[in-house]
């Protein structure tokens, strides 16, 4: 089960008060580490500047990128490490996209196939990792 | 109180209640996803306290993936944890 790849999501906030070249930089180094490590990078999306809700380390604004990618579970510990000690990385996010975000990722990839400017990954063929259960609840 | 007057309670008895439905169930939503912050932002107060699902009416099973889609976006300062700027 180690082995298995898994499909993650990683989203990181980089410091806004760098130059286009430096914030590039960054999101090279993540990558990097994310590809030396055997993961494979389905997506990445760069959100851009936005404004945080709350300032962080006396920051108000930040570079988002969220990147999508598949890799062994052996990944997460090593790109978590790096982001703590990139300085320039305000703020990280990374988690497993389920068997249900999958689903609702690729409902949506085949309803508006056009509006999706990157491709979209194609939902592996695997067992779910959990039964769908809503047929059970009542709501 | 006036004999003639009812009770809030009373009207309220005799009103026909409106059903709230879930909005997640009614959109046969499956994820909810932590980047869709104006989406979220309809479950959150003001103050950006997240709204109880007696209020909302948005069921138990979704409520749960609500809350763990706002606690995610509230991390990544996509929400606020609290938001009292005007007072």
């Amino acid at each position: 089960m180690d082995k298995a790849k898994r499909i993650y999501e990683t989203t990181c906030i980089v410091n806004a008060s760098l130059d286009d070249s430096q914030v590039e930089a960054v999101i090279g180094r993540v990558v990097d580490t994310i590809t030396k490590n055997g993961g494979t990078i389905t997506s990445l999306n760069k959100w851009g500047r936005k404004r945080l809700s709350y300032s962080i380390n006396k920051k108000t604004n930040g570079f988002y990128v969220n990147i999508e990618f598949e890799a062994p579970a052996t990944l997460i510990a090593l790109l978590e490490r790096s982001y703590q000690l990139d300085e320039m990385i305000l703020r990280y996010l990374t988690i497993m996209l389920d068997a249900k975000a999958l689903a609702a990722r690729a409902a949506i990839a085949a309803a508006a196939p056009a509006a999706s400017e990157e491709p979209a990954p194609p939902p592996p063929a695997r067992e779910p990792l959990f039964k769908e259960t809503g047929s059970e609840e009542k709501n | 109180m006036h004999p003639t007057r009812r009770t809030r309670r009373e009207k309220e008895s005799q009103m026909p209640r409106k059903k709230r439905t879930c909005r997640f169930c009614d959109a046969k939503e499956i994820y909810i996803d932590y980047k869709d912050e104006k989406r979220l932002q309809r479950f959150v107060t003001e103050q950006g306290k997240i709204i109880p699902k007696r209020i909302t009416g948005t069921c138990a099973k979704h409520q749960r993936q609500l809350v763990h889609a706002i606690k995610r976006a509230r991390h990544l300062a996509l929400l606020p944890f609290v938001s009292d700027a005007i007072r």
